[in-house]
């Protein structure tokens, strides 16, 4: 009943077209983002805000990116976790060699540099499509992480081959990288970048771009008839995407981590963000912040509920119980909800706004 | 359906003559085009042209090359050989993009829309080719990103309007009836404001009313927004009413070219095609 758009009459074209037409959206926009920059900073511990809280944003992010090319586009993709650490290593290289560059271009020239590496790997999505492409970036995941954890230029020649990412100001004063950033100004500083980043995804999915991948994962004949160009298509995809991506990897390493390291972007990276774009909706940007909240969170809310029935000695039991649920659930989700948790939600907003008549 | 194609005959001449187009010069001619497929020959040294504004209709039996005639027009096939000629310009290679920019559009005998899109992202998608915004605009979405999917939403809502799809205009086109599958396809490509429309049995598969609305949309887009339209159709009935000329195909090859009345007498075509279809 409170979600009732009852009067809500959009009067024009460019009412309808905004990204919540709705009012009730709009203020739970407002409130999301004030509890955001409001409440989690207030309320949270510095524990919270940089064990769950940054993942949670840097996944978003990279789900965001691996949505455009997996969800939008169609083009399925195994090497995210590569594609993360070309960042992290671009990052990594550029602010060490220029370290009065700021920071804030150091992510996006790394997330440039990432989309020309995501381009050339995507360059075989010109002729094969599906379970090959996903072998074919399952290639590059292997390559890229082998190339940085092996070629001892990417770390600059150092001898652990581990290095701890140097500090940077965003403004003077406020560090946030490595170790001397405090929790707080990191958490801003990532959640700043991922409101814009993701409202810029939003808004080429909704225009002439997000409608041309779409085309082309859903028909690509059909697609190349209207006078879509399919490599082109397809091959911006993959630079979107890596650049997103790119700089997710980045973030990894400066803002969470604190380390640049390769083998923090293994394959099961790849298929963390996979599974988080499959449950939280295939081809929607909320879905990337649902799916890597619920794929950050259910093993801890897991682990809590095991604890609180009294299975002290549980953790074996929460990883085995963990694998068991997170594969039904891919599996139930890809057959009878490809767009997940984002259309659940949907549904759910559906519901409410015709509850309690629903006639 | 001989008898039924028969009865036609006694009506005027010009079944069509009330309505107010001007057929004009030739927009589009194929000139002695031969597509084979390895030893199948689909076309073989077949001719003819397509005047501005009229309804060009395409007939055959199954495997006459019907289709593959439409897809070397776009650009889909390219034939060994022959040529087709543009608004006066022969082109060596028709490709795909360069035919939609050249304003062809066109729909397929198996519907192909984008399934997991609306009707309305369907029909935005066929206008692609207005669009001039850049990406960086579009990742703002400010200038011409921002005005431009304004404007064009209205021109699309009025393609849809137009076509009585109102109700589906939010609904993934994967979900909806065949029917109401094969509007939406006819929108999408109407969205590019096409100077020649390539319909490939638009009614395939409809009942009596549904070809009715089908028959009413190819004559009002002909009609009021003089479009050159070439379509292929299997009923007979159809054919005859709508179309200004007819060809016909048989195993590739050109069997007749005339009005309706013309064709419907040639006794080549009684032979080949309509007695075919009477076993
Ligand atoms: N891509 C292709 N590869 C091989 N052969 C093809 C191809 N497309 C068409 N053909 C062959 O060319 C011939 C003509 O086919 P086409 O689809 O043009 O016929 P049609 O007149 O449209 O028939 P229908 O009425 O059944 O749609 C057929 O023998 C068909 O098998
Ligand atoms: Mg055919």
């Amino acid at each position: 009943m409170f979600y009732l758009e009852t009067g809500q009459y959009k009067t024009s074209y460019a009412k309808d077209q905004q990204i919540f037409p709705l009012v009730q959206d709009r203020v739970g926009m407002v409130v999301i983002l004030l509890v955001a920059f409001v409440a989690i900073p207030l309320l949270s511990s510095n524990y919270w805000l940089s064990t769950i809280m940054l993942p949670f944003l840097i996944y978003s992010l990279a789900a965001i990116g691996l949505n455009i090319l997996t969800g939008y586009a169609g083009q399925l993709s195994l090497g995210t976790g590569g594609f993360m650490a070309t960042g992290a290593f671009a990052a990594y290289k550029l602010t060490t060699a220029f370290p009065e560059l700021h920071f804030v271009l150091v992510l996006i020239l790394a997330g440039v540099i990432t989309a020309f590496v995501g381009v050339l790997f995507g360059l075989p999505s010109l002729r094969i499509k599906g379970f090959y492409l996903a072998v074919a970036t399952l290639a590059a995941q292997f390559f890229l992480v082998w190339l940085y954890n092996k070629n001892p230029w990417f770390t600059n020649y150092s001898a652990s081959g581990v290095i701890s990412a140097p500090p940077r100001e965003v403004v003077p004063g406020v560090v946030v990288t490595g170790a001397s950033g405090t929790p707080e100004a990191k958490y801003y500083f990532v959640l700043v970048l991922v409101v814009v980043l993701a409202w810029m995804a939003k808004n080429m999915a909704r225009s002439k771009m997000g409608r041309a991948w779409m085309a082309i994962r859903d028909m690509d004949i059909a697609a190349e008839i209207i006078g879509i160009r399919p490599a082109a298509t397809k091959l911006t995809a993959f630079a979107v995407s890596s650049f997103y991506i790119g700089i997710a990897g980045a973030l990894w390493a400066f803002t969470y981590t604190g380390s640049v390291e390769a083998l923090a972007f293994e394959i099961n990276v790849s298929f963390d963000v996979l599974f988080m774009i499959i449950i939280g909706g295939l081809g929607t940007i909320l879905g990337g912040f649902l799916g890597a909240a619920f794929i950050i969170l259910f093993p801890i809310a897991l682990n809590q509920s095991l604890l609180a029935m009294g299975l002290q000695n549980a953790i074996e039991l929460a990883s085995h119980l963990e694998f068991m649920i997170m594969g039904a659930l891919i599996v139930t989700f890809l057959i009878l909800e490809p767009h997940g948790l984002a259309r659940l939600w949907q549904i759910f907003k559906q519901k409410l706004r015709t509850w309690p008549f629903p006639y | 359906m001989d008898a039924d194609a028969h009865s036609h005959e006694p009506r005027a001449p010009e079944p069509r003559s009330g309505r107010a187009r001007a057929i004009g010069d030739v927009l589009l001619e194929v000139r002695n085009v031969t597509l084979r497929f390895g030893g199948v020959r689909a076309l073989s040294d077949v001719s003819f042209d397509i005047k501005r504004g009229e309804i060009r209709a395409i007939i055959g039996p199954n495997g006459a090359g019907k289709s593959s005639m439409l897809n070397v027009i776009n650009g889909f096939y390219q034939p060994q050989e022959g040529q087709i000629v543009f608004k006066g310009t022969p082109l060596k290679k028709m490709r795909p993009h360069f035919a939609a920019t050249q304003g062809i559009a066109r729909t397929f005998q198996n519907i192909a829309l984008f399934k997991g899109m609306s009707t309305l992202d369907n029909v935005m998608t066929g206008r692609m080719l207005k669009m001039q915004a850049s990406w960086f605009e579009q990742m703002l979405y400010v200038g011409r990103a921002k005005r431009e999917e304004i404007e064009h939403r209205r021109f699309c809502e009025d393609i849809i309007d137009f076509l009585e799809i109102q109700a589906v205009r939010r609904t993934p086109v994967g979900k909806l009836p065949y029917g109401l599958q094969k509007r939406v396809e006819l929108a999408r490509a109407l969205a590019a404001e096409p100077e020649l429309l390539l319909l490939d049995e638009p009614m395939a598969g409809m009942n009596v009313e549904e070809k009715e609305d089908m028959c009413r949309f190819v004559l009002d887009v002909n009609e009021e927004f003089n479009t050159t339209v070439a379509l292929i159709e299997h009923d007979m009935g159809v054919v005859m009413d709508i179309s200004d000329r007819v060809v016909v195909l048989d195993y590739g090859e050109l069997l007749a070219d005339g009005t309706p009345d013309e064709v419907k007498a040639d006794p080549e075509v009684i032979q080949a095609y309509l007695g075919v279809q009477h076993d």
